[in-house]
């Protein structure tokens, strides 16, 4: 080792720093070699000046660019953990307390649901009286305005067409919505596929 | 996005899972984490800034819509610096094939059209690179790595301004690991001499 200088790959084994069996015999060359040190302290200069090269920056719209053409699929349960998870507050306290208050809400309702079961003919009468109480207060308002529209032979013909007519003419509404919501899905669907 | 979720001090796997839950914050996280190193090591390979910007955009976007592929069992910086080096090295060649032009237009019919034209185009793309190095690769050791092949100039960023293994190099460049010493130690050499060039004698 000590007739000859080092050659290019002993030279890069200590600009690597690398350790181990052969790596000392190097460094007690370059100790004694003053070309082999300086031909070391060079290659350590240019590796210094490669290691202290900063990092450029892109514009500074850069992440809105990329980002506006990366698909991004968030699947319903994890939003629906996030937004459940934004109800649960930060401190442990606040959510010590937050637990008692649900804990007594859900048996509340839990002993009126087990009282409801119980008195289950008291509860249907109930039901039943509020049912009622909310189909004559539609169907008056609905016969008032369709009276007011069409006239009170209108009114007259649902009467006697009874249920089946209502339930028809309600279905078909409901089904014209639903198809009008469901087109304008399509269409929102097909134009972000288009735009992605 | 759920605000609890710090982002920042989870590592990089973690933020990948979490993007391949379909979490836009951690998409950004990833971007925010390597738009500098990615955009760096394309703009020291290609040298144009509005392209290097275009094929950093290709790069996250090939890499971050299909993040569902990503194996855990490579680190998302080495398939990261991988699809740069690539696009990077693609755009290399297509420009190499373009650039068969400043040797004279092909459509010029007599020497002196052939003469004018590469002029021309040489000039061109001398003062775009000379206005680019005053403003941000002025400094000699930029200019050296410019000079590089662009193979050993991907290998020396990924080994001295990433701090990369020889090993990391080696998978993420596609390469045999007795190559990737060989460029590293090529290029060690070349910017060496080009240094000592610009220093002088003495």
């Amino acid at each position: 080792m000590e007739h000859r200088h080092l050659l290019p790959d002993e030279i890069d084994q200590l600009l690597d720093g690398e350790a181990g069996f052969g790596v000392a015999p190097l460094q007690a060359h370059v100790e004694n070699c003053p070309s082999c040190r300086a031909e070391l302290a060079q290659a350590r200069q240019v590796v210094s000046a490669l290691e202290r090269l900063p990092h450029f920056a892109p514009a500074p719209r850069f992440r809105e660019r990329v980002m506006s053409q990366v698909q991004v699929f968030e699947p319903w349960h994890v939003s629906a953990l996030d937004t459940v998870k934004q109800w649960i507050p930060a401190s442990r306290p606040a959510r010590a307390m937050a637990l008692a208050a649900t804990s007594v809400f859900a048996l509340i309702v839990s002993v009126f649901a087990v009282w409801m079961a119980v008195r289950l003919d008291a509860f249907l009468f109930f039901f039943d009286l509020a049912g009622q109480r909310v189909r004559s207060a539609v169907f008056d308002s609905v016969g008032s305005a369709i009276a007011n529209t069409f006239g009170s032979a209108a009114v007259e013909a649902l009467r006697t067409g009874g249920m089946t007519a209502a339930v028809g003419i309600s279905g078909f509404l409901i089904l014209v919505v639903l198809a009008a919501f469901g087109l304008r899905a399509l269409v929102a669907t097909a134009r972000r596929r288009r735009t992605s | 996005m759920a605000p609890s979720l710090d982002l920042a001090n989870l590592p990089d796997a973690d933020v990948v899972t979490l993007a391949q839950q379909g979490r836009e914050a951690a998409f950004r996280e990833l971007l925010r984490r390597y738009e500098r190193p990615v955009f760096s090591l394309i703009f020291r390979m290609v040298r144009d800034r509005e392209i290097s910007e275009d094929l950093a955009q290709d790069t996250f976007i090939k890499v971050l819509n299909h993040i569902d592929r990503y194996r855990p069992e490579f680190k998302l910086s080495s398939w990261l610096f991988k699809i740069a080096n690539n696009v990077a090295i693609d755009h290399l060649r297509k420009r190499q094939l373009d650039t068969v032009s400043i040797d004279g237009s092909p459509h010029a019919a007599t020497a002196a059209e052939v003469e004018a034209t590469s002029f021309d185009l040489a000039a061109r793309q001398e003062s775009a690179l000379d206005e680019m190095e005053a403003r941000e690769l002025g400094s000699a050791i930029e200019q050296a790595i410019a000079r590089l092949r662009p193979e050993y100039r991907s290998c020396i960023m990924l080994r001295h301004v990433e701090g990369r293994s020889y090993e990391e190099i080696a998978a993420t460049l596609d390469l045999p690991l007795g190559t990737v010493k060989t460029y590293i130690h090529r290029a060690r050499h070349e910017l060496r001499e080009a240094l000592e060039r610009v220093k002088g004698p003495g």
